[in-house]
């Protein structure tokens, strides 16, 4: 009986342990330099055309039901002429010790080997407890089937399903994308490397602000951009461990530094 | 059993059986028929993705594209990582364009007016009727010896589509060729003539510049080449050699850039030019100015010093001098001059202020500052604008109307009359894939293929200091019944035969195309030395998707002379329409991010992205200073009629602390009465209520040109916002480190 | 009516004709209270609810990031509503106090239908909710099993534990007295009640091993009602969302339940002693005992709150304070808020004097007050804390829809549409305690 619990506790936690991720080739990450960020908002939009993401229309928005896997974040303070505006990108954060995974009674979200937060659309039930769980508001639920009006559900991309109504989602850091470069590598019978795999956010991003690799590679941007001083995590008191990674803005807000 | 019995049950069964059959054929999906995907055609591999590079059209930029196919059908946009414009970036209105094709609102087939003009009724007709019902009009008009009554419009076309349209018109006898779109920038490049004379908007090298004075220019998201912009802006800001560049921005309201920048000066309306100036000014005084003529540079600048453009412009003389001193000194520097400083009603002249600037701190020629673009041979025949062709509709010299690409109707002011002059027009044909303002409007719609399905290119103005041209090639068949446009012109020509028959004698536009590059190809020697043969040459282009040279060409200073500029600069600020009294508050507009000119509003995606500053969707606002509004009483998502001298509309009020309580401002682009479902009555068009002025010059019509007042009234719908509460409280959520601790952080590491 | 204790006078065979006539007499009145809440249940919750199934959860209020809304506060203020059998049965049956006696059949039952109508909304807040199997453990091809470290994970074991054990709870307890209701009707009636009783003769061996039964029942069921709530708190508490994440969540909601429960009991056993005659079972004596109960309950229920709001403020962070400022000074929540304290606080305390106590009148509208202000403080928890979570950006302000305040008043309809059932069909006033409870009749009366 103690052999039993103990298999089980340690399959739950395993991946909680330091140096788990070693033993796998991966662990994706995400830097965003918010020194760069300008707000325009094209990784959102690329996000809706890589991921089949509905288009909710007036009245599903004013209920808060919109459906962005990723938005843009805009905080302003001061007023006139003293305004300061910053934006913030947000999307999974992809935690390592992440609420939503312990909260889910069927297991529809979990943590693979890559250190992704994966959410499993068939097994889902839809008893919101991931959402409520999650500190940085990042699920999104199919309140109703969405309708693809035709012809546009000829966009549709044929790597991603399409969320049954009652199923909850959010991103994935495009899996679609890491499971065809990861499948290539093998197939030429070679690591992964860096640059190859860009989430659509990433690929359309016009000032370059987001950079995606694995944190494991010591050659890869974001290991790289991970040791800049500037680097914090989104809330990261919460200790949720997450796997995206925010440089510092450059900017004068009269607040002083925000030592960690 | 008897015998009628088993009759019975034989007949009763054969029929049943019979019945059933045919039940089954019939209810039976016509899917079930096709032979499945087991046997593709010979392009498709399902399930892996063919590439296309293309162009982007949905602003002037001309960025290069990736079109993803799976199964004959277009997935997903990216920006072609070849190309030097947006090195594989793309905007969000790029990858919203996917939606262009594929949209329920598109017009299938030709079309023909039934009913009444405007009233919406159109029957479907043939290609074949269609071009001859064109075709006749055109002959019949020609044979009237009213050749020069036929009127083209279409939007800001460059490269061998324009080549051929011009063909076209020339051959047929006509000199009526227009281009407009709301956004050309026909005064940055006549500005960039009149001081540098350079007949192509320059390279504003944002990328190595280490101080970028910004008046106006909201190039994160919609001005000229704004992915190209945004790149450079990256770089500037956390490129590789560690120095970060500093943005100012001078603009009465703040926009996207600007609440990216560093400092945001707050002109007073219209004075921004005078400040431009004012800048100049104290560099000459200072000394910061090391180039020739000094003194006349005084001289000509003596009528704005600081003092005196510090009680106009409402910005403190102390920070004039300061940012004079900053410009002036650090090296290099670079000063743009924004859509808010062009389209006030003397808005070149703003514009010519901004490179005296660049001449004054040394900028023009030098990596970081103005670099001159050497597609030198364009020239724009100003008289002939959008204006032009209203007042001769409603003195009814234009008898036929032909329009591609632009929405009149929709972009010009009704002071303007555009829409009653067209009504003077006896025969109007329209292009579109969309049923927008102006194709509503017309008598016969040939539509053209979307810019997915068509063969094209363009060189791009501006481009990045060396000669950029971009193939567009069609990623997927037609999806519906359409013709690309070059098609469309010469089916036409050969309908209408005679001389233009004969000078347009190609088959389809890909073989124009093609032929105009072999001329290209056979005039270059890059060209020629990249390929043997045309037609290797020609493969290179579809799969790169343009060319452009691998040797960059050597950036050459040029200089600005102060003889001249005094007739371009004007002495007082610009006029705003209506009277202080009755009319308080300054109306700027501005292309909204998404929609920029209202070409996006029919794509759901971009309705649905919440705008960048304010967040709102499905919806149009009026930004309020928090001070003006609670002094009128006014609360956040109430509708107010806003009134100029020329008109009103109402809108919802969004407060905006990023605004000078003088002055309210609105997006461009929504307020649509037509152009399909998603863009139908969502908000209302602040175009509508300005007046009708141009810049002296150029002519290009003037946005911020008006005051306005804006009254309470009962509300209409909801303005829908994304944001919660947009006060971060503290919880550190945007962490920022100050200029000074990033400066000493980097001397650490490195 | 205005009896203080049950006199002696009553004789045993009154009190098995009562129990038994309370179970055959059916008046017209009866009838009606039946069929109309049936439509109710019916019309207000299985109709809106298949309209929910087909349509999904969009036709609720719910949204990012309120995702819980009113159906799990309903969920958790019916659970609550179920405390109330335990801590009578059980609780008062191990201090071994006499005035629980005519009661606590009434209060399991009202347990256990509490209960059914809690888990009811389990299914109803789930967005795919024809999959609601895949919630417990049953072996598959796929070997799935369900992630154990999930507090709704524990909810489904305990509320299922807890349902089952309440049952057998309360059919155990009731076998005597379904004997002794076999022995005096006819009819279907008797086929029926012979298959309940199980045999039931009355011998010594028999009451030993029912006593013993019984025993162990009450002692075991009283660590799991308070597991069970705990449980349900740790749905919120295990969260990260400020106002939610609180230590004191399981003593709280579990102080909070046995309070609602008893006000609970107190209206019901308002209404049933009128409604079937049966004052004389219930006296003045019960509800006094019972008032003095909800006072003790109010006032450990006032201090867990105040703890809250201090440990709120004075954490100082601008998480917590949004959430407290939020709840208590935002219109509408704060009248709600004000209504609530005013409710469970202050209107309780009136019960400290003898005379209150011991009106029937005001007994009845304390309980109501307490228990509209515990509905309040579960619904507060809920709609409050969601809306203001960390990132400012996302707070959107909840309102439920017409469907989840029909499903609300549905619930009411589905409980009393079962209670009434149970009045009619089974002894709701236990006969043999209630014969303890009188004693060994002192005078030859009427046999």
């Amino acid at each position: 009986m103690a052999g039993f619990l103990e298999r089980i506790t340690e399959r739950l936690n395993i991946y909680r342990e330091p140096g788990w991720y070693k033993k796998f080739d991966h662990k994706w990450t995400m830097v965003i330099d918010l020194d760069k960020c300008n707000g325009c908002g094209a990784c959102v939009l690329a996000c809706y055309a890589e991921n089949n993401i509905p288009v909710v229309g007036k009245e599903d928005c004013d209920k808060s039901r919109a459906f962005s896997w990723l938005r843009i974040e805009r905080y302003v303070e001061g007023e006139y002429p003293d305004v300061k505006v910053k934006f913030i990108p947000v999307m999974c954060q992809h935690c390592g010790k992440a609420p939503c995974e312990t909260g889910c009674p069927v297991y529809a979200t979990y943590h693979n080997q890559d250190g992704l937060n994966v959410q499993v659309y068939n097994r889902c039930v839809g008893t919101f407890t991931c959402a409520t769980y999650c500190p940085y508001d990042v699920r999104r639920f199919n309140w109703r089937t969405y309708k693809f009006e035709q012809p546009l559900d000829n966009q549709l991309n044929p790597d991603v399903t399409v969320r049954e109504m009652g199923v909850m989602e959010k991103c994935t850091f495009c899996i679609q994308r890491i499971r065809v470069a990861k499948d290539k590598a093998k197939d030429e019978g070679r690591e992964v490397q860096d640059g190859e795999i860009q989430p659509a956010c990433v690929q359309s991003c016009p000032t370059g602000a987001m950079t995606f690799g694995d944190l494991q590679d010591p050659s890869s941007k974001v290991a790289k951009l991970a040791k800049s001083p500037r680097r914090y995590r989104l809330l990261e008191e919460l200790n949720t461990d997450p796997s995206v990674i925010y440089l510092k803005r450059v900017m004068n807000d009269g607040a002083g530094t925000h030592e960690e | 059993m008897k015998r009628r019995d088993f009759l019975k049950i034989l007949g009763v069964g054969g029929v049943g059986t019979g019945l059933g059959y045919f039940f089954g054929k019939a209810s039976k999906p016509p899917a079930a028929e096709l032979i499945p995907y087991l046997n593709p055609p010979v392009d498709v591999i399902p399930g892996v993705a063919n590439w296309y590079p293309s162009l982007c059209t949905q602003c002037s930029a001309g960025c290069g594209i990736h079109v993803r196919v799976m199964e004959g059908r277009a997935k997903k946009i990216e920006g072609n990582p070849l190309h030097p414009i947006n090195k594989g970036k793309l905007c969000a209105r790029g990858q919203a364009s996917l939606q262009a094709l594929y949209n329920p609102d598109r017009i299938k087939k030709p079309l023909k007016r039934r009913g009444n003009r405007g009233k919406g009724d159109f029957e479907e007709i043939t290609w074949e009727e269609g071009i001859s019902i064109l075709s006749k009009n055109l002959i019949s008009l020609s044979e009237k010896g009213e050749a020069d009554q036929l009127y083209l419009l279409t939007s800001q076309i460059r490269g061998s589509l324009n080549n051929l349209l011009n063909s076209f018109m020339v051959s047929y006898g006509s000199p009526n060729y227009l281009q407009y779109e709301l956004f050309q920038n026909k005064n940055l490049l006549h500005a960039s003539q009149v001081t540098m004379g350079v007949n192509a908007i320059p390279h504003y090298d944002i990328a190595n510049t280490k101080y970028l004075l910004s008046f106006g220019a909201d190039f994160s998201s919609t001005w000229v080449s704004p992915v190209s912009y945004s790149y450079a802006y990256g770089q500037m800001r956390q490129g590789e050699d560690g120095i970060r560049g500093k943005l100012v921005q001078i603009e009465p309201r703040l926009s996207l850039t600007g609440a990216n920048a560093d400092e945001w000066v707050p002109a007073k309306p219209g004075t921004e030019g005078v400040l431009a100036l004012a800048i100049a000014y104290a560099i000459v005084e200072d000394g910061y100015y090391k180039g020739p003529d000094a003194a006349s540079w005084k001289a000509l600048l003596s009528g704005y010093s600081p003092k005196d453009a510090a009680v106009v412009t409402e910005v403190a003389e102390g920070r004039i001098r300061e940012i004079a001193k900053e410009f002036g000194q650090t090296r290099p520097s670079l000063a743009i001059g924004g859509e808010n400083l062009a389209r006030y009603e003397n808005g070149m002249s703003g514009l010519v202020a901004v490179n005296i600037l660049n001449h004054l701190a040394g900028n023009i020629g030098v990596r970081g500052g103005v670099i001159p673009n050497s597609n030198g041979s364009r020239t724009i025949d100003f008289k002939n604008n959008i204006a032009a062709l209203a007042e001769a509709a409603s003195a009814s010299k234009v008898k036929t109307l032909l329009v591609y690409d632009t929405n009149p109707v929709f972009t010009t002011p009704k002071a303007m009359k555009t829409e009653e002059s067209l009504r003077n027009i006896p025969f109007i044909a329209s292009f579109s894939s969309f049923m927008d303002e102006t194709t509503a409007m017309a008598d016969l719609i040939l539509p053209a293929h979307t810019s997915l399905e068509d063969w094209g290119d363009d060189f791009a103005d501006p481009s990045v200091g060396y000669p950029v041209a971009t193939l567009m090639q069609p990623a997927v068949s037609p999806f519906f019944n359409t013709m690309g446009i070059g098609d469309i012109i010469l089916s036409l020509a050969k309908g209408v035969g005679g001389k233009v028959k004969d000078k347009m004698q190609w088959n389809g536009f890909s073989d124009y195309l093609k032929d105009a590059w072999k001329e290209n190809y056979s005039k270059d020697k890059d060209m020629l030395a990249s390929a043997l043969t045309f037609d290797e040459f020609w493969n290179q282009l579809l799969t790169r998707g343009g060319w452009w040279p691998d040797e960059k060409a050597k950036v050459k200073a040029v200089s600005v002379s102060p003889k001249g500029i005094e007739a371009h600069i004007s002495k007082v600020s610009s006029r705003f329409e209506g009277d202080e009294k009755g009319f308080p508050l300054y109306l700027t507009t501005y292309a909204h991010s998404s929609h920029l000119d209202g070409r996006g509003a029919n794509l759901p995606w971009l309705q649905e992205m919440p705008d960048p500053m304010t967040s709102v969707v499905w919806g149009n606002w009026i930004e309020v200073n928090p001070t003006t509004a609670s002094s009128l009483g006014i609360k956040e998502g109430e509708t107010v009629t806003v009134e100029s001298p020329f008109g009103k509309i109402n809108a919802h009020v969004y407060l905006y602390p990023g605004i000078r309580p003088d002055t309210v401002s609105m997006p461009i682009g929504q307020g649509h009465r037509a152009y399909g479902r998603y863009a139908k009555d969502t908000g209302s068009n602040p175009i509508e209520i300005l007046p009708f002025k141009e810049d002296p010059e150029t002519r290009e019509i003037a946005l911020n040109s008006t005051r306005v007042r804006i009254s309470r009234t009962t509300a209409s719908e909801k303005m829908v916002k994304i944001e919660g509460s947009t006060k971060e409280l503290g919880r550190n959520i945007v962490q920022t480190i100050s200029p000074e601790e990033f400066k000493r952080m980097n001397k650490e590491v490195s | 009516m205005g009896q203080e204790h049950m006199k002696s006078e009553i004789s045993y065979r009154e009190v098995n004709e009562d129990v038994v006539r309370t179970m055959t007499k059916t008046g017209p009145a009866y009838y009606i209270a039946l069929i109309s809440s049936m439509l109710v249940f019916a019309g207000f919750w299985l109709l809106p609810w298949s309209y929910q199934i087909y349509q999904g959860q969009g036709v609720t209020g719910l949204q990012t990031p309120a995702f819980w809304g009113i159906y799990l506060a309903n969920f958790v203020f019916w659970i609550g509503i179920s405390h109330s059998g335990t801590l009578l049965s059980a609780i008062l049956f191990i201090t071994q106090t006499p005035w629980r006696r005519s009661i606590y059949r009434s209060a399991e039952a009202m347990t256990f239908f509490s209960v059914l109508t809690a888990a009811i909304f389990v299914f109803v807040h789930m967005g795919r909710p024809w999959n609601f199997y895949w919630t417990m453990p049953y072996p598959n091809q796929r070997q799935l099993w369900l992630n154990f470290q999930s507090p709704l994970m524990f909810d489904v074991l305990a509320i299922s534990a807890y349902m089952t054990s309440s049952v057998i709870f309360l059919y155990i307890g009731s076998i005597p007295d379904l004997a002794a209701v076999r022995d005096r009707v006819t009819g279907w009636r008797k086929e029926v009640y012979t298959v309940l009783a199980l045999g039931w003769r009355g011998t010594d061996t028999e009451w030993h091993w029912l006593n013993k039964a019984y025993t162990f029942f009450a002692v075991f069921i009283i660590p799991l009602a308070v597991s069970v709530h705990s449980i349900v708190s740790w749905d919120f508490a295990l969260s990260k969302v400020p106002g939610l994440n609180k230590t004191i969540f399981a003593p709280y909601f579990v102080v909070g339940a046995i309070y609602s429960g008893t006000a609970g009991i107190v209206t019901l056993m308002i209404i049933l002693r009128k409604a079937l005659n049966i004052e004389k079972y219930i006296t003045l004596n019960h509800f006094s005992q019972l008032g003095k109960l909800l006072v003790v309950m109010s006032l450990l229920w006032s201090y867990i709150n105040v703890l809250e709001v201090f440990t709120g403020w004075y954490a100082n962070t601008s998480f917590e304070n949004e959430a407290l400022t939020y709840r208590m000074f935002t219109p509408p929540y704060s009248y709600m808020f004000w209504i609530m304290i005013l409710c469970n606080s202050f209107m309780p305390l009136l019960l400290i004097f003898k005379k209150a106590r011991t009106s029937i009148f005001v007994a009845l509208i304390v309980s109501l007050a307490i228990n509209v202000g515990m509905w309040l403080e579960r619904y507060l928890i809920i709609a409050t804390s969601l809306p203001r979570k960390f990132l400012p950006y996302m707070w959107h302000d909840y309102s439920p829809s017409w469907i989840e305040i029909s499903t609300t008043i549905g619930s009411f309809g589905f409980f009393t549409m079962l209670f009434l059932l149970f009045v009619k069909l089974w002894p709701s006033v236990s006969i043999y305690e209630v014969k303890e409870d009188i004693g060994i009749p002192m005078k030859k009366g009427h046999h």
